[in-house]
């Protein structure tokens, strides 16, 4: 049961993504060699999709459903095949690579499911990264990652680096990055997928409330993510089949 | 803001170089022996052409004139493609802008203080009076040219020769010694000579042993009277005289023969050595390269490793330029420390090499490390570092493709 959305109607706030009938496909490009078209895969098909501000979105299905892909679209890592994807009311599939890299930095959080941390730079240190792009200076950029740090409950791994963290812990620090710049929206792609049952939920509990007055939207396989969310859309084979307002 | 986001990438790379310090330090002991070839083979370049030029200025010699090219064999002799010398010196010192011309000979020799014991060396044969020559003990040729006083070889032999010190220290002879000498084993056990001085002026310039004696001595000894072969005939022109123009003038009036002016006689020397020259290059080619390759190995090992990170990193929004920066940023900092640690290398090797060059071949300070030869190092190690992160930036904005966040 998706959790009931606090104070406001959901009606009332600002779309923050808006997804209209997107359909990618992967593969199918032609080049000299000839053309690979037999061999392309729909990831998506039509889908549409509405989500508002401070909203906390699940997006689950099997592996393959489509999910990845949408959260990939709504960051601007893929281009869809067809549709529009705005963010923030920036329609993407108009924007150029460095245009959208640049909406990303400003204005959203990425967390992955395999954390993707830096294995030499100590957790303040990964945390910081996205500040150095900023221009932040050495010091500011240590407090910001430390007061990030001890809000996801790491103040005492400050300069432990990957290899010296668990899991659970690293993801902390994903989470603790993602939240750097103070993004608008927070996407998450299978956060839990490396991480035992009641990690993944602390995780899971820790995403959500530590994204406090943002957008989040998460990618997720395990049905028992859903309880966190303020709404479920569920995908198969790329379409979407509920969406649980 | 960019000097921030510099300071931040330099502490990054540093961070990252630190992380794999064994495989951080083989790169930068790469760079620093590539620095290292490159300053000890240049300093020794330098060092060859400068101690040639002193050599020359010692030797206070204007003119030579000698046959085709001139080289030391490896028996430690030389060619001597000039027949009639002594006619010859004669003729070029009776000119009025001339005061001085001496015909030179060198002709390997056995020589030793035990008939059954004797090594080889280059013979010099001088002119009686063996101007120019420097001696460290005895006094020298006692009665000059008698040999060949009178115009021809019917004159008494003197047998005396003078040793450099390397040699008379090496077959343990002092000025008052006698030693046996001569072209062949055979020989020498029937010629004994008296050593009558300690002089390094031959083996300076030369760079190996010698003997010398006065010339019609050792054409005597090596049986080239009837031709009074020599290497070489030095001339000194007279004050005021232009020396380049009786350079050219004596070329005109013996054109079998090569005159050059004391810096033609060097560079001609100089590329003689024209294969050892190259060697040297490609030594230095070599070890710059593999500088090279091992930083490029390095940091494109790191892209490769850590591609799904550098991925998320273009995801959460760094720019490419700034990935491109954090992994090529560490091949400036290995080229800075292959450097310096080339650099700070380079005092201690070249000392020991000049000590290694002056037991070999008695030259003193051969090797010599001017500060252009510093720049030129670190330099090379600025370029080494430079090429390593242009490589190792590519190959990392290679690996910011998002489809490396995949599984």
């Amino acid at each position: 049961m998706a959790r009931e959305r606090p104070s406001e109607t959901a009606t009332a706030r600002p779309v923050a993504v808006r997804c209209t009938d997107v359909t990618h496909e992967y593969g199918g490009r032609s080049s000299w060699l000839g053309s690979d078209a037999g061999r392309s895969v729909t990831a998506l098909r039509d889908v549409s999709l509405e989500i508002r501000s401070n909203e906390v979105v699940g997006l689950t299905g099997p592996s393959g459903s489509g999910k990845s892909t949408v959260l990939h679209a709504i960051a601007g890592l893929v281009v869809p095949t067809a549709g529009t994807v705005e963010l923030l009311g920036t329609d993407l599939t108009t924007r150029s690579e460095t245009e959208r890299t640049r909406l990303r930095r400003e204005s959203v959080g990425l967390v992955f499911q395999q954390f993707h941390l830096l294995p030499a730079l100590s957790a303040a240190a990964n945390v910081a990264l996205p500040l150095v792009q900023l221009g932040y200076g050495r010091r500011d950029r240590r407090t910001r990652a430390r007061e990030l740090l001890e809000q996801v409950g790491l103040g005492d791994r400050v300069d432990h680096r990957p290899g010296e963290l668990s899991g659970g812990e690293q993801q902390r620090v994903a989470i603790a990055r993602s939240l750097v710049t103070d993004p608008d929206v927070v996407l998450a792609d299978e956060p839990t997928g490396e991480l035992d049952t009641e990690t993944g939920m602390a995780i899971l509990a820790l995403l959500v409330d530590v994204a406090d007055e943002r957008t989040v939207v998460l990618a997720t396989h395990d049905e028992r993510a859903v309880d966190r969310m303020h709404r479920v859309v569920r995908l198969l084979d790329g379409e979407v089949i509920d969406d649980g307002r | 803001m960019i000097r921030q986001r510099l300071f931040a990438i330099a502490r990054l790379s540093a961070a990252q170089l630190r992380h794999d310090v064994g495989r951080t330090l083989l790169v930068i002991l790469a760079i620093g022996l590539a620095v290292l070839a490159v300053t000890l083979l240049a300093g020794l370049g330098i060092g060859v052409l400068e101690t040639g030029e002193e050599r020359f200025a010692e030797a206070d010699q204007d003119v030579w004139i000698t046959g085709d090219a001139v080289e030391l064999t490896a028996a430690g002799g030389m060619e001597n493609p000039i027949p009639d010398s002594h006619r010859l010196a004669d003729d070029i010192e009776a000119r009025d802008d001339v005061t001085g011309a001496s015909p030179l000979a060198f002709h390997a020799v056995y020589a030793g203080t035990e008939p059954d014991d004797l090594e080889v060396v280059s013979g010099v044969g001088v002119p009686g009076e063996h101007g120019g020559m420097t001696l460290e003990a005895g006094d020298g040729f006692s009665e000059g040219n008698v040999h060949y006083g009178d115009g021809d070889y019917d004159g008494p032999m003197t047998y005396e020769v003078i040793l450099d010190p390397q040699m008379a220290e090496r077959i343990d002879a002092d000025v008052g010694d006698t030693i046996y000498v001569g072209t062949s084993p055979e020989t020498a056990s029937t010629h004994e000579f008296t050593v009558v001085g300690i002089s390094e002026t031959y083996s300076q310039f030369l760079g190996t042993s010698t003997l010398t004696m006065p010339l019609s001595e050792l054409q005597q000894i090596a049986g080239t009277t009837g031709a009074d072969r020599a290497t070489y005939v030095t001339v000194t022109v007279a004050d005021g005289a232009d020396r380049d123009a009786v350079s050219d003038d004596l070329q005109e009036q013996y054109p079998e023969y090569e005159v050059r002016t004391s810096e033609e006689q060097l560079e001609s020397m100089v590329e003689q050595q024209i294969l050892l020259l190259a060697s040297g290059v490609a030594l230095v080619v070599l070890a710059v390269l593999a500088g090279i390759i091992l930083t490029v190995n390095l940091l494109a090992l790191v892209a490769a490793q850590q591609r799904r990170e550098l991925a998320a990193l273009r995801a959460i929004g760094l720019s490419r330029g700034l990935i491109t920066a954090l992994i090529g940023g560490q091949g400036i900092v290995l080229g800075l420390c292959g450097g310096v640690l080339g650099l700070l290398a380079t005092p201690a090797a070249a000392f020991a090499l000049n000590r290694l060059a002056a037991s070999l071949v008695g030259f003193e300070n051969l090797l010599r490390t001017p500060p252009e030869i510093y720049l030129v190092g670190f330099a090379i190690a600025v370029g080494v570092g430079t090429i390593g992160a242009v490589v190792a930036g590519w190959r990392a904005s290679v690996y910011t493709r998002f489809e490396h966040l995949a599984g």
